[in-house]
């Protein structure tokens, strides 16, 4: 191993660490609030079961506004908020509100447009067959969405792992941090470059787990 | 068994439904025929709720749908099979969860499920395809797999939307034959929407006319019968030639 892996290995090994725990957050945002809402976007599009427009709307421009901003204008702007959830803006888990925010808005949009993938006459059906609003959703739609909902979920990960590169600005640490404090600000190009090949590495893999799982459960 | 007392239905300008009485008797097979755009699958969809009416009542099996709250129309609807054209099957379940769902709908008990799904199966001919998934049957078998699905829980009425119009004639007919197997053999009150004059035909003992929204005529006819299966090449040839028009080339 080069030396000046083994050098930095407990910083690199703590800003490894960090950025899981920042992604891992975010996906557990995305899976825990993101579904639902990106679920309840749909139900209540214009013809379909819930529709109601005035929920429509709220989510709808709530979602657009969260991705309309710079993801570092987003952070900063935040930072109240933060501070009053939280009790600090400042640190790995104060970067997680921000994060998981912006996963919310990035995975329930994917979330709303797997679901329109459904063939409408498969809800008619659930319907006639006598399902309630709960079944149509659990035994019909995320049935027959479930690889596209895995599809986009890996195309959130991957996102929010970009997006958790640019929380040293609240502190919040993580590979790429590291990368630009030491790498970069020290010019030590080289451990940039074993940072940005970690990244990449990563995102392969995830990329490779979720297709794979996708095409697994997709019998269509 | 099914009456509809001046049921009307309009999508936005669209007058789709103009105060429509009709009723449908218990153990028949009632055809509905009309031009595209008659209304016909509005009508079918109105009995069973899937179509909101705005005016006008609607009474099955001796429930006035139209006054049922949202709980009481779900377990309604849960002996009111339906089929349609295109099947609507769960593509991700296989052929036996896709009928063990409507048993799980209805609360079927979990003990006799499998065993009731693969009488259902047994009855369309479909007992060793239950581990298939809908991607690896033909049209005629999904549409087999969506009427075990629509009979699994016993209804008393099985509403059928166009459910041969995208299947080819010899296809049709096999069909036809289990919706008038089960007709027969449950007394099942089917109604069948087709713009084919053949299917309605072949099976059908009241037949109602639609026009421009409205019934234009009910009349009571000797079903036909389901025609021989012919699929022998020099049938075709026969059956493109026969008129004379035109000599081997």
């Amino acid at each position: 191993m080069p030396d000046i892996l083994l050098q930095y290995q407990a910083e690199i090994l703590s800003s490894i660490e960090e950025t899981f725990i920042m992604v891992g957050v975010s996906i557990a945002a995305a899976v825990i609030i993101g579904l639902p809402v990106g679920t309840w976007l749909f139900l209540c599009r214009k013809g379909q079961i819930y529709e109601n427009r005035i929920v429509f709307s709220v989510l709808n421009l709530f979602v657009n506004i969260i991705r309309s901003f710079p993801f570092l204008l987003l952070v900063v702007f935040l930072i109240p908020f933060t501070r009053m959830l939280i009790g600090t803006a400042i640190g790995t888990t104060a970067a997680t509100v921000p994060l998981s925010i912006i996963a919310i808005a990035h995975y329930s949009r994917l979330v709303e447009q797997s679901l329109l993938d459904v063939p409408k006459g498969v809800i008619e059906a659930a319907i006639a067959m006598g399902a309630s609003v709960r079944q149509v959703i659990f035994k019909f739609l995320y049935v027959e969405a479930r690889s596209g909902l895995v599809l986009g979920l890996t195309t959130s990960i991957i996102s929010f792992i970009s997006y958790s590169t640019i929380m040293g600005v609240v502190g919040g640490g993580g590979i790429g941090d590291f990368a630009i404090r030491y790498g970069y600000q020290q010019f030590k190009t080289d451990l940039m470059m074993y940072m940005i090949i970690i990244m990449v590495i990563l995102v392969q893999f995830i990329q490779f787990t979720g297709t794979t799982v996708s095409r697994m459960i997709d019998k269509r | 068994m099914i009456t509809l007392h001046n049921v009307s239905k309009s999508f936005l300008r669209f007058q789709a439904i103009q105060s429509v009485s009709l009723s449908i008797k218990k153990g028949e097979i009632h055809g509905i025929i009309g031009a595209s755009g008659a209304g016909k699958s509005t009508l079918l969809r109105l009995m069973n709720l899937l179509e909101v009416p705005d005016e006008g009542e609607v009474e099955v099996n001796g429930q006035t749908l139209t006054n049922l709250n949202g709980k009481q129309l779900r377990q309604a609807r849960k002996s009111i099979g339906m089929i349609f054209q295109h099947f609507n099957l769960v593509a991700n379940k296989t052929v036996f969860e896709n009928v063990a769902v409507s048993l799980k709908l209805a609360k079927f008990p979990r003990k006799g499920r499998s065993e009731r799904v693969k009488e259902c199966l047994q009855f369309v001919g479909l007992s060793s395809f239950m581990d298939k998934y809908p991607a690896q049957l033909s049209g005629g078998q999904k549409q087999r797999v969506a009427i075990a699905r629509a009979l699994a829980n016993n209804p008393q009425v099985l509403l059928c939307d166009e459910p041969t119009s995208s299947l080819d004639p010899n296809t049709s007919a096999e069909l036809l034959t289990v919706l008038q197997d089960i007709n027969r053999t449950f007394g099942v009150t089917i109604v069948i929407v087709s713009h084919e004059m053949d299917v309605i035909k072949s099976i059908c003992s009241r037949v109602t006319v639609m026009n421009e929204g409205q019934v234009f005529e009910t009349v009571s006819i000797e079903p036909k019968g389901i025609g021989i299966i012919e699929n022998s090449p020099s049938f075709f040839v026969e059956q493109l030639t026969k008129d004379g028009e035109m000599g081997h080339a």
